[in-house]
């Protein structure tokens, strides 16, 4: 807990109109970590999110990486800077292989300027070994084939191949059955094992708390809290959510009445 | 088995059957005849193959190629009332028809992109005003008086079949084949036509993608214009009637999906050679000409139930 976090936010404000969706949020996630991200629907995680990715640029608030602020101001930036959204709906396009999906936008090329298929394939199955991915058979299958697991599996997959630093994912477990949940947490622990600052966003308590080694609670907009999980119960996260307090944890009476929105 | 080897099976057995019926089909002079009917037929398929991998379509390329042949055929007039030989006044014809057919591209482009028209749309009014253009520039009247000798040199066969404006035309598929299936552009047509929304994600810029696409749809219909005023000695504005259907039937034989993102040009190669092949078969024996677009319409309803039923197919695995 010593190290300098790889991404911090301090005092991020958001609003799309008059509706003001994120006011001064705080929120760090530490390389090697899982942190996982929750709150209600229409807490602000999305949006949230999106300022991380540099989809929505931030009103207001820091944005630091490493110790340094840097400003998003699109995609772009935070791509530059190492950030990976893996969204709930998966971004890959199903008439395309898995090394095609895992290289689109950043395709290897010959010298010819020609792709260079064998080497894609080569990292392609480099990263999914790195992750001990044995749940796809060919690199080469169209993702239209594959399972929800494996699908999400290669979206994992391509923030390895991509050496991203803070990985974001949007609800990775939400489509699948048991089995494939576990897969799922399970390459999401290896993945903060690689040194990755993970960042879960979930409504899955079971799933926050078995991976998650901190986590940052939304309610209404604000950040409730963001506690290490040994030191909270499942019963205690949930009345962040959807009080916004816990005793002492949390936003104070007035504000957690939502006044303050 | 492979799509592609099914399809040159079906081209295979389309040559025995018009044989059989009458052997005078199986000969030089029919397949240089097929030939020509298939210059400007497979540049307009493998125009309407990039759109419609990229989950588009470009109802434009007939009218494009009209426009462009009748005016590189102004223009070659103008060079050759002027006494320019007729090298440069061909040069300069190919020069215009790709111009020509570029600009029409980039419209299709601006309408999709800035006016945000769905492509059917937008390619359906750049269709209908290059068809106008064309008639209010000739008035309907063919456009001739351009070099001499255009039509023997663009009809010297080799081999006894292969003239040059073919050899040309089979280079430029073949570029663009490679351009399709082995270059990072290729790449991002199919990613684009598959999931518009994987691809922004990607950092690829869609618009500008499909600038080029539509530009080069234009470009390459252009060209076929050009073909055609080379075979007729003269441009038409009603030479590019209705071809846009052979050119989607041919891409759609193929095995082009028009949902986007599936489709390879070998397939389009092929699926022009079969309708043009069925085009000239069914004349040769003996069924009257006017059959042609039910039987093109035809083969389009083979083609996609086909496509259809093998996805089901595939699902149900």
């Amino acid at each position: 807990m010593t190290a300098v976090p790889m991404l911090e936010l301090r005092g991020v404000d958001k609003s799309f109109g008059p509706v003001h969706v994120l006011s001064s949020v705080d929120f760090t996630a530490r390389a090697g970590e899982v942190t996982a991200l929750v709150g209600d629907n229409g807490a602000g995680k999305t949006t949230l999110v999106k300022c991380i990715g540099g989809i929505h640029p931030v009103d207001a608030g820091e944005l630091i990486f490493q110790g340094t602020a840097r400003s998003v101001r699109g995609p772009r930036d935070a791509a530059l800077l190492g950030v990976e959204i893996v969204y709930q709906d998966l971004a890959l396009a199903d008439n395309l292989d898995i090394v095609e999906n895992m290289f689109l936008g950043r395709e290897v090329l010959t010298r010819l300027r020609t792709l260079d298929e064998n080497s894609m394939e080569k990292l392609a199955e480099q990263a999914l070994a790195s992750l001990s991915v044995r749940t796809v058979r060919s690199v080469r299958q169209h993702v239209v084939s594959l399972s929800g697991g494996q699908r999400q599996t290669v979206a994992i997959a391509k923030s390895v191949l991509w050496k991203s630093k803070v990985v974001i994912l949007d609800e990775p477990t939400a489509a699948l059955g048991v089995a494939q949940t576990e897969q799922v947490l399970d390459l999401v622990r290896r993945l903060a094992g690689q040194g990755v600052a993970v960042i879960l966003v979930s409504h899955n308590m079971n799933d926050v708390m078995k991976v998650a080694d901190s986590i940052g609670v939304l309610f209404l907009g604000r950040m409730a809290a963001q506690v290490r999980r040994k030191d909270v119960t499942q019963t205690q996260v949930v009345e962040l959510i959807t009080a916004g307090r816990s005793g002492e944890l949390g936003l104070s009476p007035a504000e957690s009445s939502g006044a303050a929105v | 088995m492979d799509q592609t080897a099914l399809l040159f099976l079906v081209l295979v057995a389309m040559v025995v059957v018009f044989t059989v019926i009458n052997p005078i089909f199986f000969s030089s002079a029919v397949f240089a005849n097929i030939l020509q009917d298939w210059g400007p037929i497979v540049l307009m398929a493998t125009a309407q193959t990039l759109v419609i991998v990229s989950g588009g379509i470009d109802l434009s390329v007939g009218a494009a190629l009209g426009l462009s042949g009748v005016v590189s055929a102004l223009a070659m007039r103008e060079l050759t009332a002027s006494g320019q030989s007729a090298w440069s006044a061909m040069l300069l014809g190919v020069l215009v028809a790709g111009a020509v057919g570029l600009a029409v591209g980039l419209v299709n482009g601006v309408l999709i992109n800035r006016v945000k028209l769905v492509p059917f749309i937008a390619t359906l009014c750049t269709m209908g005003a290059a068809l106008g253009l064309s008639l209010v520039l000739t008035g309907g009247t063919p456009v001739a008086g351009g070099p001499a000798g255009s039509i023997q040199f663009s009809s010297k066969t080799y081999l006894g079949m292969f003239t040059v404006p073919i050899i040309v035309v089979t280079v430029i598929v073949v570029a663009a084949g490679l351009y399709l299936h082995k270059t990072r552009f290729g790449r991002w047509t199919y990613a684009i036509g598959s999931n518009q929304f994987a691809a922004r994600g990607a950092g690829i810029n869609v618009e500008s993608h499909l600038y080029k696409i539509y530009a080069l749809s234009g470009l390459l219909s252009g060209l076929a214009g050009m073909f055609v005023y080379l075979r007729l000695g003269s441009g038409s504005a009603s030479s590019g009637v209705g071809q846009e259907l052979s050119a989607i039937a041919a891409a759609v034989i193929g095995g082009t999906s028009l949902l986007g993102g599936v489709g390879r040009l070998a397939g389009t190669v092929i699926g022009a050679f079969i309708i043009t092949g069925v085009l000239s078969g069914l004349i040769i024996i003996g069924v009257q000409a006017n059959w042609q677009r039910v039987v093109i319409a035809a083969l389009i309803a083979v083609a996609v139930g086909a496509q259809g039923l093998s996805n089901e197919s595939l699902r149900a695995k």
